[in-house]
């Protein structure tokens, strides 16, 4: 049954017989057309493909340009004398951070805590923030300075932080007007699950900064990123 | 020819296809993380100080081993100047003093050789009285129990010989002999009465010794009294945050449907369908040229 009707629709659709010379020449414009469009539709999508992996291959870090780091001038004045062990919290706190090299340039607001006992976050990422609990920039100990990455909607204050090398400067302005100025040593990137706490929040013997925000890979499920960026500086005057 | 054409037009897509991947890898997320580096790996730290009460001013200077030019000299350090902390590149060093203002070439009132740790702290103090003045190597501490202070005494006072040092009611170290340095004692964080007492005098301080920070309290004499001088070793956060820190809103990330895959596939089935326009196109003229 099935065979003969399979039959039977082959026979029918050959049913209207057209001259095999006709057909060969009506049909023989239309597939070079058709060859052509064919042609243009493959360029088209290797384009397209190839647009849109230059797009995916670049990561979010300079994919949007943010701040122009010529924009922001080396800070002037006096820096303040590296205090001597004696010292203790003799120095002034934060007002601002400076780093010309990277184009920030931002007041500094307080952080603390989260009840969950993390590092608190400035609200907006337009600004960067000092931990309170840290020891003041430029005194004995490593001051911490947290900023965003990014917000929903852009770059933020720290965007472009994983781009500092050893030597660059950072400067930090304070209440009292004097100015601490830090030379970078290293910059580190760490997964979260791996935090360095010692090496980023213990005792250190002389006075020296870190700088953090995140980097690496953007988990949308969670909404954070997996790791963090890590900028250790130390105090040159 | 034609056996050439067939075997070349899948070796041509082979090569473009294996090109795109290739491309892709290339294009692929960077590796998200670097190990865990420890951020001053070659490095230690040395301070030094002038203990003595009857020693004059001396110059001080630091060596590192078998280089005859001074690392660091420290002119004119008179009885109760302590450093800051030197960064240097871990390894062996010599510590000499001569008189102050003596020539750098002239042979040093006395000299020590400290071998100095990678990520550890070092003190180098001339110590006891002129008479018998020695550099003594004391080794600092870098870590604190969570929450907790660390506080050292050392007894520089020539004219009380035994001297009681308290933290409010609690007695940190009592009759501390003359020279005599104590190991680190945990206290907990705060602002303390500090008194130190001698047979004949004494002296009191209000120090703040918060979490995380590591003091050494240094018995000095004062013409006719005693000092206490608070000197910092390391301070770190009083509060450890927990974890890492949340700096991200994502604003800036690569969108998540950017993994490079769809276009790669984009990219090898826009050349396939090229190749096969190519070839239609080919086969039309060919036919054109055989009618």
């Amino acid at each position: 049954m099935t065979k003969r009707a399979g039959r039977h629709a082959t026979a029918s659709r050959r049913g209207p017989a057209v001259p095999q010379r006709r057909r060969h020449r009506r049909l023989r414009p239309v597939s070079k057309r058709g060859a052509a469009a064919v042609l243009l539709c493959g360029v088209l999508a290797v384009g397209t493909g190839a647009c849109g992996l230059a797009l995916a291959s670049q990561s979010g870090h300079g994919a949007r340009p943010a701040g122009r780091p010529s924009l922001v001038p080396v800070p002037r004045g006096d820096a303040a004398p590296v205090p001597q062990p004696s010292d203790g919290e003799k120095v002034a706190r934060p007002a601002s951070l400076i780093i010309p090299s990277i184009g920030v340039r931002t007041r500094l607001i307080r952080l603390g805590v989260t009840s969950s006992g993390a590092l608190q976050v400035p609200a907006s990422a337009a600004v960067a923030g000092w931990y309170t609990f840290s020891p003041r920039p430029g005194g004995i100990g490593s001051s911490i300075i947290a900023g965003h990455i990014d917000s929903l909607a852009g770059p933020g204050v720290f965007y472009r932080l994983h781009l500092m090398k050893p030597g660059q400067r950072v400067y930090v302005r304070r209440t009292d007007s004097s100015l601490a100025v830090f030379r970078v040593t290293a910059t580190h990137m760490y997964l979260k699950a791996h935090f360095p706490t010692a090496d980023v929040y213990g005792p250190t013997p002389t006075p020296q900064l870190r700088l953090i925000t995140c980097g690496g890979t953007f988990d949308p499920a969670t909404g954070h990123y997996l790791s963090n960026v890590i900028v250790f500086a130390t105090l040159v005057r | 020819m034609r056996l050439t054409a067939k075997f070349a037009r899948p070796a041509r897509l082979a090569a473009v296809i294996g090109l795109a991947l290739g491309l892709a890898g290339l294009a692929g997320p960077a590796a998200s993380a670097s190990p865990v580096a420890a951020a001053h790996s070659h490095v230690g730290w040395l301070r030094l100080a002038h203990l003595s009460p009857n020693t004059p001013a001396v110059d001080v200077y630091l060596y590192s081993f078998g280089n005859p030019s001074a690392k660091i000299v420290l002119k004119h350090v008179a009885y109760g100047t302590v450093s800051g902390y030197e960064a240097v590149r871990a390894g062996e060093y010599t510590v000499a003093m001569r008189g102050a203002g003596a020539p750098a070439g002239s042979k040093p009132v006395l000299s020590t050789t400290v071998n100095v740790a990678a990520g550890k702290t070092y003190t180098v103090a001339g110590m006891g009285p002129a008479s018998g003045l020695r550099l003594q190597i004391l080794k600092d501490r870098l870590t604190t129990p969570r929450g907790k202070a660390l506080v050292r005494v050392i007894q520089a006072s020539l004219q009380q010989h035994k001297v009681t040092v308290r933290t409010g009611r609690n007695v940190l170290v009592r009759n501390l002999a003359f020279a005599a340095v104590t190991p680190y004692k945990t206290v907990s964080a705060g602002t303390w009465n500090v008194r130190a007492a001698g047979e004949t005098g004494n002296a009191a301080e209000s120090i703040h010794l918060a979490a995380g920070t590591i003091h050494t309290l240094v018995i000095l004499d004062d013409p006719g009294h005693l000092a206490i001088d608070n000197l910092v070793d390391a301070a770190g956060s009083r509060v450890l945050p927990a974890g890492a820190v949340q700096t991200g809103f994502g604003g800036a990330a690569p969108v998540p449907g950017s993994s490079p895959l769809p276009w790669l596939i984009t990219v090898a089935a826009g050349l396939l369908v090229t190749l096969a326009g190519i070839a239609r196109l080919r086969k039309s003229r060919r036919a054109l040229h055989v009618r």
